[in-house]
Formats: structure tokens, sequence, C-alpha cells
């Protein structure tokens, strides 16, 4: 059984630590609470001990090199020769995908130890050392872990007796919360288990099961699928809040106005110019360029509307829009279904006579109706 | 009218009311012989003693809890504290104990201080003398801010400022000491929560706060030769805001800058352009575009530091091109 060192986490927010120089050669016998290495952070040197007993071996990192906070620098290994053959470097094990319940192990039966929170805001503890192996007899005051959170590291008993069943996470790994780090079986057990960062994750305390919930990954592709079907904005006119919304309530389409070449965005000094490119009619049938559908023609004696565009008068206080009025008659004239959707323009109003329209003057009557109608 | 220096009138409207109200003192550094550093409370201590003209140690979060607890109990302090920029020293006492006391006590207790103290750069007085930090004690609820822009205002709202029972911060532009401005003779207040419009105009509003009030004033003069014509707001206390008055020259202008020489970043030129924004959106025709101090420490060296707060120039501009509808980081 071999011991870990790794780079420990000296400061709150290191990421990485120097190695300034080994205090201990390859091969050495080291006593738990020896000085193994000295290590350099931004603000302050410190020397780092031994957290196990046995002989130094397989370093992977010299004096001067900056190495990553968690990952394996060394190992204490039971024997001068037991060296150079570490399992793989945490890290590595990191980057790779969670999944893959390696052996799908059966969790030994046993008291269950969680990672605990030590701070008011903790996600996670970054186990730094296991005090005791699998299958050594532990009592519930022994100390059993040591964590460091963002605030401190602390050394975590057991708070169980019995034997180490099973250890679920590695020195150097960040484990959430709650997770389940540890079995303590009253049995002395025939294969304790080890297991490491590449095992699947530890299960919460009431998930009996080891393997991980299979739709997970599924609702995790969910959001990005939904993503991609959804169209991306274009084309949307730049004009000032004010611009649009008087191009709105006069009905204008600033479209118009990308159209004649009028520089984007827009703003109340073009309303002019948008008025002016836009007549009613060919606007309407421009926003709707399937154009007219139906066309109708009707024939109706020029008083046949006087009392009702008088009545319109009296009310609104204003001579109304006659094509406007024809308009909205014809429209529901087409009825619910003929008119959903549909637009109705009046092309033409009145009838020729000889070289001039006949509609002014039968505007003037229509408001000379009105005025006499009033009380 | 006659014309008087902020100085003068500050000096006035606390010697005023001090006559009025025996429970109003004053205390802070250097202020009794010396009268400040301004010399804007010159001749106080010589017409009230130093039992209520009261000169401190260097230990501003010591009076400034002080003044507190005999707000709480009776008195109605005003404290000097030389520098804005030594706030971050009284944020406890501020912020934690006098805004939050009267609501904490159901009522019971009230906190009448008045926190007189300065901001504005331009004066060489390097990084940790020369910030204008209203936008913090404006966010927290509780304290009122005031920002007089002239001698007229400093008066007025500082009687206003005396009389409140809330805890009130008012901050005096320190290059504004020596500015005159006319000055009734007789009584007047100034009412908080009511904005200045300084100069009417139709085609943008410029909102400026203290020091910028002069800068937005200059800049409407020189758009006004260009035919732009340019309306100047002065809030005169940014808590509690006139918001009416801003939004309604906005409506009728549809086009709006906030200037302000904090930091531009998270500062009160931010919140009163959100503002507008929120509640005049249909009826803006151009962005609302903040103006204040550069995001950096205020720099030592006066080529630079000069460049680092509003100026006319760069506030006229401004408003020439969203005036004429140039874009501006859009499409």
């Amino acid at each position: 059984m071999s011991h870990d060192v790794i780079m420990p986490a000296l400061g709150m927010a290191q990421e990485t630590g120097l190695i300034v120089a080994w205090l201990k050669a390859p091969g050495d016998a080291v006593k738990t609470g020896d000085p193994l290495m000295e290590v350099e952070t931004d603000k302050a040197t410190m020397e780092v001990e031994a957290q196990a007993d046995g002989y130094l071996t397989g370093i992977r990192a010299q004096a001067g090199e900056n190495v990553p906070v968690g990952e394996v620098v060394a190992q204490i290994s039971e024997s001068q020769e037991e060296t150079a053959q570490a399992p793989a470097p945490p890290p590595e094990a990191d980057a790779e995908a969670p999944p893959a319940p390696e052996g799908a192990t059966e969790i030994p039966e046993g008291a269950q130890i969680i990672m605990p929170a030590l701070g008011m805001a903790q996600d996670t503890g970054h186990l730094t050392a296991w005090h005791k192996a699998p299958g050594d007899a532990v009592s519930a005051e022994d100390i059993l872990l040591e964590v460091e959170t963002d605030k401190s590291a602390v050394e975590v008993p057991a708070g169980q007796s019995g034997y180490i069943a099973a250890l679920l996470a590695e020195p150097g790994e960040d484990v959430p919360v709650g997770n389940v780090i540890a079995v303590i079986s009253t049995q002395k057990p025939d294969a304790p288990l080890m297991r490491g960062a590449t095992a699947a994750p530890a299960p919460k305390p009431k998930a009996a099961s080891p393997s991980p919930a299979p739709d997970a990954p599924a609702k995790a592709r969910e959001p990005a699928s939904a993503t991609s079907t959804q169209p991306s904005p274009q084309g949307r006119i730049l004009a000032s809040p004010k611009m649009r919304h008087q191009a709105k309530l006069e009905g204008l389409d600033l479209a118009r106005l990308v159209e004649a070449g009028v520089p984007q965005p827009y703003h109340m000094a073009d309303l002019e110019q948008l008025r002016s490119l836009a007549d009613p009619a060919p606007r309407a049938a421009a926003t709707h360029p399937q154009a007219a559908a139906l066309h109708l023609s009707a024939e109706l004696p020029a008083d046949g509307l006087r009392d009702f565009l008088s009545w319109i008068e009296t009310e609104t206080g204003a001579p109304p829009e006659i094509p406007a009025v024809l308009a909205g008659l014809a429209a529901g004239a087409l009825g619910p279904d003929g008119a959903s959707g549909s637009v109705v323009a009046v092309e033409r109003f009145g009838r020729r006579v000889g070289r001039r329209r006949a509609w002014p003057g039968w505007r003037k009557r229509i408001g000379r109706g009105g005025r006499t109608l009033r009380p | 009218m006659r014309e008087i220096t902020l100085s003068k009138a500050v000096n006035e409207a606390i010697a005023e009311e001090m006559r009025r109200d025996p429970s109003i003192f004053l205390m802070g550094e250097d202020v009794a012989e010396a009268g400040t550093p301004f010399k804007v409370l010159s001749g106080l201590v010589e017409e009230f003693g130093t039992e209520r003209i009261i000169d401190t140690p260097i230990s501003e979060p010591g009076f400034m809890g002080l003044a507190v607890g005999a707000a709480m109990t009776g008195s109605r302090p005003i404290v000097d504290l030389m520098f804005g920029d030594f706030l971050f020293l009284v944020m406890d006492q501020l912020c934690n104990q006098a805004a939050k006391t009267h609501y904490m006590s159901g009522g019971k207790l009230s906190v009448p201080l008045v926190l007189r103290t300065n901001m504005g750069a331009t004066r060489r007085s390097a990084a940790q003398h020369s910030q204008s930090l209203h936008a913090l004690v404006a966010h927290i609820p509780g304290l009122k801010v005031a920002m007089p822009s002239s001698a007229y205002e400093a008066k007025g709202l500082m009687k206003t400022a005396i009389r409140d029972n809330s805890p009130v911060v008012i901050f005096e532009d320190k290059l504004m000491y020596n500015d005159k401005a006319p000055v009734p003779e007789e009584e007047y207040l100034i009412p908080f929560g009511e904005a200045a419009v300084l100069r009417e105009g139709s085609d943008i509003t410029l909102v400026g706060t203290s020091s910028m009030v002069q800068v937005a004033l200059a800049a409407a003069e020189t758009l006004a030769a260009e035919g732009i014509s340019a309306e100047v707001i002065d809030p005169r206390t940014i808590v509690p805001l006139d918001e009416e008055t801003i939004l309604t020259s906005v409506r009728k202008t549809s086009r709006a800058m906030v200037i302000d020489e904090g930091h531009q970043s998270y500062g009160v030129s931010a919140e009163i352009a959100s503002r507008i924004t929120e509640k005049a959106f249909y009826y803006l025709d151009a962005p609302v575009v903040r103006m204040g101090a550069m995001d950096v420490p205020v720099p030592f060296s006066p080529a630079l530091e000069d460049i680092t707060v509003p100026t006319a120039e760069g506030v006229a501009a401004m408003a020439r091109h969203l005036v004429r509808g140039e874009a501006r980081d859009v499409a």
C-alpha cells in the first residue's frame, strides 16, 4: 500500500505550488510529520509534511517545477523498491468522462461515511489524505481523513468504530458534500475496497444503486437541441423606439425606407420621408405581396351612404375617410372566414365624370349633409 | 441680489440653523480654529464655541459612531468628513447603523444627522482624495443624498438637510467652493426631491449633478450656437430623485444624456439613464448616454487627470452625435 503525496492548497485562491526543494531523497525512510518538501506560493514558503510512514518513492515533480494543486508529486511506499509504477495520476483521470462504472463493485455493508460540510457555503471538500487504509481497524475518535476547504484543512474523525471496508475517494479528489466516501464495517472485511477517481461517483446515502441515473445525460442534451431549432432573429430593421412607435401608429412600414436605400438606424428625422414613400393602397398590397385575391366592384346610389357617413361625422366630429369606411364595410361583408388574415383595400372610389373624378364633389355634398343633420 | 461663494453659503446655512436650534452641533477634523482645509467653517467656533464646534482626533469611525448615537438621543449633529474618500472609513456607522436604526426600531428612533463631505477631481489631489462616491451611499436605503451645484443650492439644501429627521449625506464639489452665485439675504429652503430646470431646450435633455451641472450648461451654450437646443436639469438630490421632471423633459426632447462625476460604471448616471429607458422608452429617438469619470483611479498627473472627467466639449460632441441620429454602437 502506497500513499500519494499531493501538492497541497496552502492559500485561498492557489492554483499551483512551486516546489522549492525536496527535503528527502528518493528511497529515504520518512515518518508521518517529517518535512518532505518546501513549497512556495505567491504568499509564503512552507514545508509540507509527510502524511504517512514509509519510503519516499516515485518522485514525479522536481525542484523548480510549478505543480497544480491536488496533483500527485510523489508516493510514500512500504518498501524502497515499490517505485515508479504509480497509478494513473488523478488529474488525467478527472479529465475523462465520469461514467464507465468500472467493475461495478458492490459497496460493502457497513456504516457509510459522507463528505462533511465544514463551511457555510461549501459545495465540495478536497480530500488531502486518508489516515487509514482499507482493512484497518478504526475507533470512532480516530482521524480518518484530512479535508481541505477554501478556508482551512480539517482532520475528520471516523465517527464509527469498526474496520475500513471501503475508501471511495482518492487523495486529491474534490468530493461533493454528502457523497459517501468510506464504509466502516463491524466485521473485518475479506476484500476491502479502494476506489479511485476513475470509478463511478459514489452514490448518495439513500441511492442504493451504484450506477448513475441513466436519464441524466439525455436530460443534459435536451436544452442544446431546443436552442438549435430556434430560428435566429435576423433582418430586424434598426430604428429608435420613438420612430418605431410612431410608424406603427401611422401604419407605416419601415421596410419602405430600407427599400429606398435610406441608411439605418431610423429616427424621427426619417418620418417625413417614410410618409412620402408610402400611400395607403400600394402599402397594403406591398405588405401582402400575393396581391389581391378578390376584386369586388359595387354600384350603389350616391346617397346610399350619406346618412351613415353623416352619422360618423357627428359621432367623431370629423368627416370620415370614405375609402376607409368602405374597406371596413367590405371586410365585414366578407364575413369572419373571408376576412380573416385578408387585407381589404379600396382601389378606386367613385366614377369618372368626364375628366374629373366624381367623389370630391360627392364628398362635399356629404359634408353639407353632415352639417345639416347636426342639431 | 448679492453674490456669495459656495463656501460662504454653506457657512451661513450652518450658522443660521445653529442659532435657531441649540441641539445642533458640528464635529470633525480641523473644523474649529482651522475652519476646515477649504475654510468653509471659518468663524463658527468664535460664535458657537468649542462645545458646539468640536475638533476631533483623526478618528472617522469613532466620531461618526458618536454622531449616530447623539442623533438617536436627541441631538442634531453635523459631521464634517474632510474628504469624500474617507466615507470608506465610516461605512458601518453610516450604512449599517444610521441608515437602518429608524426602520429596525420600528420608528421609535430617528437619526437626524447630516454628513457633509465633498467630491470631485482635477485638484491634483491624487487617487485617494479625488473620488466622487455619492453612488455608494445613494445605494443604501435610509440615507438621503443631496448634491448642490451652486452657492444658492448649497445653502438651501444644507438648511433642509439639517431639519430633516433622516440621515442626509451632502456632497459639495471641492472645485466649487469659491464659485459665486446670487443668494438671497432672506431665509429660504430648497425641498428635497425637486429638480431644477436650469435651461429649457427641445432637442436633448442633459441631466447633470453637482460639478457636472456647469459642464452641462457650458455644453448647452456651445450647442445653441449650432442650432441644437439642449435642456439642462439638475436633480439637486439624487435620493429622493425627482423622476417626473426628468421624464417630462425627455418625453419632450426624445433624447437624454446623464452626466455625473462618479465613475461611469455602476453609478448614478447609470441609474438615472436606466429609469429614463424604462419609463420613457417609446419617446426615445436615440440611446440614453451616460457620461461619468473614467473607470480608473484618478491619476495624479494633471495631463491625465483632466481627461478622466467629462468636459463640456465631450458632452457637446456626444449630444451633437445623438441629435443628428448618427449610428452609435448599433448595426
